[in-house]
């Protein structure tokens, strides 16, 4: 089975604001505007797209994470709008190498659902930095690690994308860089699409997205 | 007989009424001040009877590598090294450290972690995992973003690997309660690996503080007071 399925998460929401300029911005608003352009955009690729949100609400991160490990042939990417950083960048994020667990069992726990895909999710980071990257100068030319608490219970290839931010001084700033990303987040997932060859995951030959 | 019976009466109901009278404003006080107390949050009582880590003078000073925010490259740490007198025990050592990175930077702009935020407790187990307890502040005022609390956690994992080398893994808590997320974006759900290897220094080297080591260490003793 090939990657045909984008889980988008637009974070926070709900009482959760998420990052709070000063001019009144709030991040859980401006990434449910982000994840509107960019299912677009990835529509656009010929990807279907499922949203974790879509109104004002805050599943939790778990919630979230079951969105994307119920599909097959899916990647995750959630969208976060920071407080710090040069305003004009982005950057792509993706979890670190999980250290070896003693589990003998064979079952991947919860909270290391993550650790089959690592090396898959810097694939796909590295291709969507490097798109974002060439838009938005003084965005760093490569995906960075960061233990992001969404990630870590995601069982497919996970990325997160965090645009800065939500202390430039006119929100049209930032709604001016939204298509752009959007455009460069598809573009580094359809290059991604090639590379989707899923892990083998205990008690199968072929990985959850292989053949039976 | 029967009226020096209601004479004792009336002279003790007197009595009773002018001690009353008395007594009350002192035991409106007495009130005030335990409402005062209570009103106290649970941390400041924590922090009140926790004893500070003392920065005894009389140690031998060393160079201690802070890790503080790079003003040239965002998101970034940077080395920053600082003389302090500092203690030979892991524990003392670590709470010694982590209250100077707290206290911050000579320049504000380099802080990475939030200036009203305090360590309530550091322990340190026998395999090298250690575990800080942070005022609620360190998450409640820190900017919130994976950017920014990425380098909280950077600062504060860097600085114990130059500085305390027992520590392997350090655990976050929060006001001694295990949390999700530092500010809604880095897990604290696991422990962070504390260890120099792949860190790299800044292509400017290290910058070694020599003129304000006195303010540092004042810094220091006001942070170990609080």
């Amino acid at each position: 089975m090939g990657l045909n399925i984008v889980v988008l998460d637009p974070s926070h929401g709900g009482v959760d604001l998420g990052a709070r300029g000063t001019e009144g911005i709030h991040e859980s608003e401006v990434v449910l505007q982000f994840s509107d352009q960019l299912k677009r955009a990835l529509e656009g690729q010929g990807f279907q797209v499922i949203t974790t949100r879509e109104g004002n609400d805050n599943p939790s991160f778990d919630d979230r994470s079951a969105r994307a490990n119920a599909q097959r042939g899916a990647v995750f990417v959630t969208l976060h709008i920071g407080s710090t950083g040069l305003p004009g960048t982005v950057r792509t994020y993706v979890m670190p190498d999980f250290p070896p667990s003693d589990d003998v069992s064979g079952l991947i726990p919860w909270d290391r659902a993550q650790a089959p895909f690592t090396e898959l999710s810097r694939k796909l980071g590295g291709l969507v930095q490097a798109e974002l990257s060439k838009r938005f100068k003084g965005s760093p030319p490569s995906a960075q690690t960061a233990p992001v608490r969404q990630l870590r219970t995601t069982a497919a290839p996970a990325i997160a994308v965090e645009v800065a931010s939500v202390s430039v001084e006119n929100r049209a700033e930032l709604d001016r860089m939204i298509p752009g990303v959007a455009e460069a987040i598809a573009r580094g997932v359809a290059a991604f699409r090639p590379s989707y060859i899923l892990p083998a995951m205990p008690g199968t030959t072929s990985g959850p997205g292989g053949p039976p | 007989m029967n009226w020096s019976w209601r004479t004792w009466l009336v002279l003790v109901l007197l009595v009773a009424v002018v001690s009353a009278a008395l007594y009350f404003p002192a035991l409106r006080r007495q009130v005030d001040k335990a409402k005062d107390l209570t009103e106290k949050t649970a941390e400041q009582a924590r922090r009140e009877l926790l004893p500070p880590a003392p920065v005894n003078s009389g140690e031998p000073k060393v160079q201690a590598k802070m890790y503080w925010g790079s003003k040239s490259e965002a998101g970034q740490v940077v080395p920053i090294v600082v003389e302090l007198p500092l203690s030979n025990d892991p524990v003392l050592r670590a709470k010694q450290i982590l209250n100077t990175l707290l206290a911050g930077p000579v320049d504000p702009e380099a802080r990475t972690l939030p200036a009203d935020a305090a360590l309530l407790a550091f322990y340190l187990l026998p395999d090298g995992t250690a575990v800080g307890d942070f005022s609620e502040a360190i998450a409640t005022s820190i900017p919130s973003g994976i950017e920014s609390e990425q380098l909280a956690v950077d600062s504060i994992t860097r600085t114990l690997a130059a500085n305390v080398p027992q520590v392997q893994r350090l655990k976050i808590l929060i006001h001694g309660q295990e949390v999700d997320t530092l500010a809604g974006h880095l897990d604290l759900t696991q422990p962070f690996q504390v260890s120099m290897n792949g860190v790299a220094e800044p292509r400017s080297g290290v910058s070694v503080i020599t003129a304000p080591i006195g303010k540092a260490i004042e810094k220091v003793r006001d942070a170990t007071k609080r």
